[in-house]
C-alpha cells in the first residue's frame, strides 16, 4: 500500500474535525474515571453488605485499638488540600505559567506523598489485620485500593511534574496536566466517599 | 595495495513480516489478531465441548472423572465467553467502527494495541491452570463459597481470577477507546443518528463494559483476598456473606450477556438491509430500542437468583420481562426489512437469517425462566444450557460467522467461496439445532447441569445422544469452513471494494483498506452512504431529506455531545 | 416439551402456568418463524432483477403495534407468574411434618425435629425421606459448606441450601404431595467435585405407613418396605451377551399388580415392554437393574421385548 497524499488530506481533515470540543485525551480520561466509580462503587458495595450481614458490633475486632479518627481527618484535609493546589497549577498553565504550574505540582505531589505515608503509619499502629474479621477486610480493602489510587496518581504527578520541568506543557498544550488533574481530584473524591463511611457512620 | 571497492550497503528499511504484526498499532491489524486469536481460542473450547458431550452421551463415566469433567465446563464457559466471543466481536468492531465512521484509526491507537495483547496473556493464565494440578473447577459463575480456598484448593482457580481481571482490564480500555472514537472520531456529516446501526450497538456495548466490568473486577479482587489474604467478604463464619458474590457477579454477568449479544445484532442489522437491497426498517426505533436494552440490563440481575431466597422476586421477574419488549421491536424491524425486499440467500445473510430465527428460540425460553414458579423448577437444569446456548450460540456465534463471511472480502480483499459456505452453514444449522434442542427437554424432564454422570433410569440416555451427535456436527462444520478460508486465501475470487453493493462506507474504499483508510469519502447524508454513491441521489427511491444538498451546513452538523 | 406429571399441589399450579406460558410462546415461535419463511421463499430476488424493491424506512403506526403487543403479552405472563408464585409460596400455618434438611458436601442430613430421628445419606446409599401423603410438608434448608440446591423433578420445585453464618435465614420449601410412590431427587447447585452424586429418594405414602416408618427409624429398626410400588409376585429377568434375555419364558399372576425385576449384563441399552400394550419401561444401560411394577393383566399370553432391540423377545403367560 502507497501512502497517498489525498488518502493523508482526507484523514487529516477528519481528526481535525474531531479536535473541536473537548481534547480525546481527556474525553478518555473522563471515561476511564467513570469506569473507576463503578470499581469503587463494587467495593462500597462489599462495604455495605458485611456491615448488614455481619453479627455483633461493627467495628474493629475486640482488643485491636479503635480507629483514628482524628489522624484520619488530617489526611483527609491533607488531601482535599492537595486537589486545590492541582487546581491552582492547571489555572497557572491555562496561562502560560509554567513557573507556578512546577510549583503547584511540587506541593500537590508533597501532600501526596504525606497523605500516603500517614495512611502507612496509621496501617502500621492498628493492630489487626486484614484477615481478622469481616471488618478488617472491607476497611483494608477500600482504604488500601483507595491509597493504591493514590500512589498511581502521585505517578502521574510525578510525569507532570518531570515534563514540567522540561517546559514542555504551555497554555495551548497542556492536556496530560488536566487529564492527571482530572484523575486526582477523583481520588480526592473517593477518599471522602470512603473516610465518611468508614470513619463518620459509625 | 589492493583497492577494495566499498559495497553500497544500505539496510532496507524492512521490519519483518512478523515484527510488524507484533508492534502495529492499525486498527485493521489489530482488529484481525483479535479475530484470528479469537478463533483459536473457540477451537481449544470447543474440544473442551466435545469432551463433555462424549461424556454425557451415555450414563456412566466412560472418558473422564468428575474433576476433570468440571474442569472442562468451568473452562469450556469462561473460554467461550471471555477469550471467544466478546474479543471476536470486539475484533469486528475495531476493524469495522473507524471505517464505518469514516475515521483513519481508532481514538488511542497504543492503548488498542495494549487492550488487544492482554488477551492472549489472560486467556494463557487461565489455561495454565491445566499445567499446574487443574484448572479452575467451579462453573464459569464461581458460586461463593466453593471458591474460597478451604473449597478449592490448588492455584488454578486463581489463576482463573488474575486472568480474568486481566481480560477485563482490556475490555474496560478497550471500551475506552470505541467511545472516545465514536464521540471524536466522525467524518464530516456523520451525525449520530446517521451512524451505521453496528456502531450504535457497539457504543451501547462500550457504555455497559465500561461499567459492569470494574463491578466484576472488583469482585475478582475481593475473592482473590479472602483465598489468599484471609480475607472474609463471602465467609459466613465470621460475617462475610456467599450470596454477595452472586450479586456482583450477576450485576456484571447480566450486562454482560448483552454485552455479547448486542454488537451480534448489530452485524445482522448490516447485513439484512444490504441483501434485501433495503434500508433498515425503524432505524431509529432500533437505536431507540438498543439503548432501551441497555438501560434495562441493570435492573434484571437477580433473576439469576430466584432460588436462592434472597431476592425480591417481583421487581426482578418484571423487569426481566420488560426486555422483551425492546429486543422484540428489534426483532419485528428486521422482519419489516425482509418484507418486499429482494433477498439474496448470500452466506451472510443465511447466518444473518439463521441468528434472528435461533436467536428468537433462545429469546422465548429466557422469558420462560423470568417467571419465577417456573425458574423454580427450570434453574440450573439443562433448560437454562439450551436457553443460554440459543443466544450465545445461535445468537451470537452466528452474529460471528455471518460477520465473518460478510467483512471477509473487505479485510483480504477475497471473497469467501460460497458454495463452501454454505455447506458450512447448513451442517452448522442443522447441527446447532440437533445439539441442543433436546436440552429443552432434558431439562424440563430435571436433568441438572454440570453433572458429569446421570442416572440410567432416568430416561435421559436417548436425548443425550442426539445431542452429542449434534455437537460433532458442529464440529464437523468448521473443516468446510477452514478449507474455505485457507483456499481463499490461496486462489479466492477477487472481491474489489464493494463486492455487496454495501450500505456503509467501509466499502468506498479499497479492500483490504490502506493503512490511513480512505483516498476521498463521499459525502454523507444518510445512514447509508455509499447506497446513494452506487444508486445515484437521484434515484426514485431516496428519501427525500437523503437529497437535500446541504453539504456545507453538513460539516458543522457533526453533532458533538463532548 | 412438557415438565414431569406434577405430584405436588403446588406442581400442578407451576405446570398450569407453564402451559399457559408454553402457549404465548408458541404464538410468538410460529409468528415470527412463520413470517422469516415466508419472506424467504417470497422475497427472493430473481436473477437478473435490477430494479430495487420500493426503499420503506419505516413507518411509526407499525411500530407503535408492534410495541403494543409484546408489552400485553408481558403483563399476562407477569400477571399470571405473580399469582403462581403466592400459591408456590404460601406456607400453612400447621405443616403436617417439619424436615430439617442439610446438606454438606455431598450428600443429605434430613433431621425430623417431631419424631426425633435423622437421616444420613452417602453416595453409595442415597437417603430416603419419608413423608406423608396430602399432608403440607415443609422443609427448612441449610448447608454446613457451600452451596446445594433441593430439587425433585416431579414436584416441579427447587430451592437453594446456603449457609448464611449464625444470623442468616434458612430456605424453606413447602408441598403436599398427591400422589404415593418414591420420587428421585438430586442436588441442582454445583458443589464440587460429586456434585452429581448427591441424589436421595422422597417417599410418600399413606399417615399410617409414615407413622409406622418413623417408628421403626426411631427404634433403630429397619424400616417396613413401602412405596406405591407392591410387588405381589417378583419376575427376576436379565438380557444377557448379545442382545438376548436369559428366559423365553415367564408367568405371571392375573388381576394384580406384578414387578418385573430386570438386569442389563449386557454391553448395550436394554429395557422390557410388552407388545400391544402401554406398557413400555425405561431404558437401563449396562450393569444396571430395575424393577418395573407391571399394572393388572387380563389372562392371556402375551409377547413381552426389548423395544430397542425387537428381536429380543419372549413369552409372557398371564394365568389366573
Ligand atoms: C447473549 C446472551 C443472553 C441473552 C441475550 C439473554 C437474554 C435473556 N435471558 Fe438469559 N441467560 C444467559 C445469556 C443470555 N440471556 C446465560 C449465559 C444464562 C445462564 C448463566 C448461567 O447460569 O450459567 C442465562 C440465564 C437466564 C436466566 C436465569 C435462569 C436460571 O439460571 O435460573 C433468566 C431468567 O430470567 C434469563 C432470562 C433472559 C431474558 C428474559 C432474556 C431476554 O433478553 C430475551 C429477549 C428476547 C426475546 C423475548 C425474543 C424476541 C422478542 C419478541 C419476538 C417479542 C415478543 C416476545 C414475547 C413477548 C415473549 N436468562
Ligand atoms: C459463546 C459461548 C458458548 C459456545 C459457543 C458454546 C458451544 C458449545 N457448548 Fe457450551 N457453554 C457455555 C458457552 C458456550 N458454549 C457456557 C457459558 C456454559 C456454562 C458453563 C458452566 O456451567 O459453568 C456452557 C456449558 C455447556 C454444557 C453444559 C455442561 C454442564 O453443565 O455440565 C454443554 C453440554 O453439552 C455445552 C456444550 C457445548 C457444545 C457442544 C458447543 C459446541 O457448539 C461447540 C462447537 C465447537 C467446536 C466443536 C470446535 C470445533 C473445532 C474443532 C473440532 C477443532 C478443529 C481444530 C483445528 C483444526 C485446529 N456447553
Ligand atoms: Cu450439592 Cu450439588
Ligand atoms: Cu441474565
Amino acid at each position: 500500500m502507497q501512502a497517498h497524499p489525498a488518502g493523508e488530506h482526507a484523514a487529516q481533515v477528519a481528526i481535525a474535525h474531531g479536535g473541536s470540543g473537548m481534547p480525546t485525551a481527556l474525553v478518555g480520561m473522563l471515561l476511564f474515571i467513570a469506569s473507576e466509580v463503578m470499581f469503587f462503587a463494587g467495593l462500597f458495595a462489599t462495604y455495605f453488605n458485611a456491615r448488614a450481614t455481619s453479627p455483633g458490633e461493627w467495628g474493629p475486632p475486640a482488643g485491636a485499638h479503635e480507629l483514628d479518627l482524628p489522624l484520619a481527618a488530617v489526611l483527609t484535609a491533607i488531601l482535599v488540600a492537595s486537589s486545590f493546589t492541582m487546581q491552582f497549577g492547571v489555572w497557572a498553565i491555562r496561562r502560560g505559567d509554567i513557573g507556578k504550574l512546577r510549583l503547584w505540582t511540587a506541593i500537590t505531589l508533597g501532600l501526596g506523598v504525606l497523605f500516603l505515608s500517614g495512611q502507612l503509619y496509621d496501617y502500621s499502629v492498628l493492630g489487626f489485620g486484614i484477615g481478622d474479621g469481616v471488618f478488617g477486610t472491607v476497611f483494608y480493602t477500600l482504604t488500601g485500593f483507595h491509597g493504591a489510587h493514590v500512589f498511581g496518581g502521585a505517578v502521574g504527578l510525578t510525569i507532570v511534574l518531570a515534563r514540567a520541568w522540561r517546559g514542555q506543557f504551555s497554555a495551548r498544550n497542556h492536556v496530560a496536566v488536566e487529564a492527571v488533574s482530572m484523575y486526582w481530584h477523583f481520588v480526592d473524591v473517593v477518599w471522602i466517599g470512603v473516610f465518611s463511611v468508614i470513619y463518620l457512620l459509625r | 595495495m589492493a583497492t577494495t571497492t566499498l559495497e553500497p550497503r544500505t539496510v532496507a528499511y524492512r521490519r519483518s513480516w512478523v515484527l510488524d504484526w507484533l508492534t502495529t498499532v492499525d486498527h485493521k491489524k489489530i482488529g484481525v489478531l483479535y479475530i484470528v486469536n479469537s478463533f483459536m481460542f473457540f477451537f481449544a473450547a470447543g474440544i473442551l465441548a466435545l469432551v463433555i458431550r462424549s461424556e454425557l452421551a451415555v450414563p456412566g463415566l466412560q472418558f473422564v472423572d468428575e474433576s476433570t469433567y468440571n474442569q472442562a465446563f468451568t473452562m469450556h464457559g469462561t473460554i467461550m465467553l471471555f477469550l471467544f466471543i466478546i474479543p471476536a466481536l470486539s475484533g469486528f468492531a475495531n476493524y469495522i467502527v473507524p471505517l464505518m465512521l469514516g475515521a483513519p484509526d481508532m481514538a488511542f491507537p497504543r492503548i488498542n494495541a495494549l487492550s488487544f495483547w492482554l488477551l492472549p496473556l489472560g486467556g494463557g493464565l487461565i489455561f495454565s491452570g491445566y499445567l499446574f494440578g487443574g484448572a479452575a473447577a467451579e462453573g464459569w459463575t464461581g458460586y461463593a463459597p466453593l471458591t474460597s480456598s478451604q473449597y478449592s484448593e490448588g492455584v488454578g482457580t486463581d489463576l482463573w481470577i488474575i486472568g480474568l481481571t486481566l481480560v477485563g482490564v482490556a475490555s474496560i480500555l478497550g471500551a475506552v477507546n470505541f467511545i472516545a472514537t465514536i464521540f471524536k472520531m466522525r467524518a464530516p456529516g456523520m451525525t449520530l443518528f446517521r451512524m451505521p446501526i453496528f456502531v450504535w450497538t457497539v457504543l451501547v456495548t462500550a457504555v455497559l463494559i465500561l461499567l459492569a466490568t470494574p463491578v466484576l473486577a472488583a469482585g475478582l479482587i475481593a475473592l482473590f483476598i479472602d483465598r489468599n489474604y484471609g480475607g472474609s467478604f463471602f465467609d459466613p463464619s465470621v460475617g462475610g456473606n456467599p450470596v454477595l458474590w452472586q450479586h456482583i457477579f450477576w450485576f456484571f454477568g447480566h450486562p454482560e450477556v448483552y454485552i455479547v449479544i448486542l454488537p451480534a445484532m448489530g452485524v445482522v442489522s448490516e447485513i439484512l438491509p444490504v441483501f434485501s437491497r433495503k434500508p433498515l426498517f425503524g432505524y431509529k426505533a432500533f437505536v431507540f430500542a438498543t439503548i432501551a436494552i441497555g438501560l434495562l440490563s441493570w435492573s434484571v440481575w437477580a433473576h439469576h437468583m430466584f432460588t436462592t431466597g434472597s431476592v425480591f422476586l417481583p421487581f426482578f421477574s418484571f423487569m426481566t420481562a420488560l426486555i422483551a419488549i425492546p429486543t422484540g421491536i428489534k426483532m419485528f424491524n428486521w422482519l419489516a426489512t425482509l418484507w418486499r425486499g429482494k433477498l439474496m440467500l448470500t452466506t451472510p445473510m443465511l447466518f444473518a437469517l439463521g441468528f434472528i430465527s435461533m436467536f428468537l428460540i433462545g429469546g422465548i425460553s429466557g422469558v420462560m425462566l423470568a417467571s419465577p414458579p417456573i425458574d423454580f423448577h427450570l434453574q440450573d437444569t439443562y433448560f437454562v444450557v439450551a436457553h443460554l446456548h440459543y443466544v450465545f450460540f445461535g445468537g451470537s456465534v452466528f452474529g460471528v460467522f455471518a460477520a465473518t463471511y460478510y467483512w471477509f472480502p473487505k479485510m483480504t480483499g477475497r471473497k469467501l467461496n460460497e458454495p463452501l459456505g454454505k455447506v458450512h452453514f447448513w451442517i452448522h444449522f442443522i447441527g446447532f439445532n440437533l445439539a441442543f434442542f433436546p436440552m429443552h427437554q432434558l431439562g424440563l424432564s430435571g436433568m441438572p447441569r454440570r453433572v458429569a454422570d446421570y442416572s440410567p433410569d432416568a430416561g435421559w440416555t436417548i436425548l443425550n445422544v442426539a445431542s452429542t451427535i449434534g455437537a460433532f456436527m458442529i464440529a464437523v462444520s468448521v473443516i468446510p469452513l477452514l478449507i474455505n478460508v485457507v483456499a481463499t486465501f490461496i486462489n479466492g475470487e477477487p472481491a474489489g471494494n464493494d463486492p455487496w453493493e454495501g450500505n456503509t462506507l467501509e466499502w468506498a474504499t479499497t479492500s483490504p483498506p490502506p493503512p490511513y483508510n480512505f483516498d476521498s469519502l463521499p459525502p454523507i447524508h444518510s445512514e447509508r452512504p455509499l447506497f446513494f454513491l452506487t444508486h445515484g441521489h437521484g434515484h426514485a427511491a431516496a428519501r427525500p431529506e437523503d437529497l437535500e444538498e446541504d453539504p456545507g451546513d453538513d460539516v458543522e452538523r457533526r453533532d458533538g455531545l463532548v | 416439551m412438557l415438565p414431569p406429571e406434577p405430584k405436588t399441589e403446588v406442581g400442578r399450579d407451576v405446570f398450569n402456568l407453564y402451559l399457559v406460558v408454553l402457549a404465548l410462546a408458541l404464538i410468538v415461535f410460529v409468528a415470527v418463524e412463520g413470517f422469516i419463511l415466508y419472506a424467504v421463499v417470497r422475497y427472493r430476488r430473481k436473477p437478473g432483477d435490477d430494479v430495487l424493491p420500493e426503499q420503506l424506512h419505516g413507518n411509526n403506526t407499525v411500530e407503535i403495534i408492534w410495541t403494543v403487543i409484546p408489552t400485553v403479552i408481558v403483563f399476562i405472563l407477569f400477571g399470571a407468574s405473580m399469582i403462581t408464585l403466592a400459591e408456590v409460596e404460601a406456607r400453612s400455618d400447621n405443616p403436617g411434618v417439619t424436615i430439617e434438611v442439610e446438606g454438606f458436601q455431598w450428600q443429605w442430613n434430613f433431621r425430623y425435629p417431631d419424631e426425633g430421628a435423622t437421616i444420613t445419606g452417602s453416595a453409595a446409599d442415597p437417603p430416603v425421606m419419608a413423608v406423608p401423603v396430602g399432608e403440607p410438608v415443609r422443609l427448612v434448608l441449610s448447608s454446613i459448606d457451600v452451596n446445594h440446591a433441593f430439587f425433585v423433578p416431579q414436584f416441579l420445585i427447587k430451592r437453594d441450601l446456603i449457609n448464611l453464618g449464625e444470623n442468616g435465614r434458612n430456605n424453606e420449601l413447602e408441598f403436599t404431595i398427591t400422589e404415593a410412590g418414591t420420587y428421585a431427587g438430586q442436588c441442582a447447585e454445583f458443589c464440587g467435585d460429586f456434585h452429581a452424586d448427591m441424589t436421595f429418594v422422597v417417599d410418600a405414602m399413606s399417615r399410617a405407613d409414615y407413622d409406622a416408618y418413623m417408628a421403626a427409624i426411631v427404634a433403630g429398626e429397619p424400616p417396613p418396605a413401602t412405596g406405591g410400588e407392591d410387588c405381589g409376585t417378583t419376575i427376576a429377568v436379565t438380557a444377557v451377551e448379545s442382545i438376548q434375555f436369559d428366559t423365553d419364558a415367564i408367568e405371571a399372576p392375573a388381576g394384580e399388580d406384578f414387578c418385573i425385576e430386570f438386569t442389563n449384563n449386557d454391553t448395550s441399552i436394554h429395557d422390557i415392554g410388552i407388545v400391544d400394550t402401554e406398557i413400555n419401561g425405561d431404558d437401563i444401560g449396562p450393569g444396571a437393574s430395575i424393577t418395573y411394577v407391571i399394572p393388572a393383566m387380563e389372562a392371556g399370553d402375551y409377547t413381552f421385548f426389548c423395544t430397542i432391540h425387537p428381536t429380543m423377545t419372549g413369552d409372557l403367560t398371564v394365568t389366573e
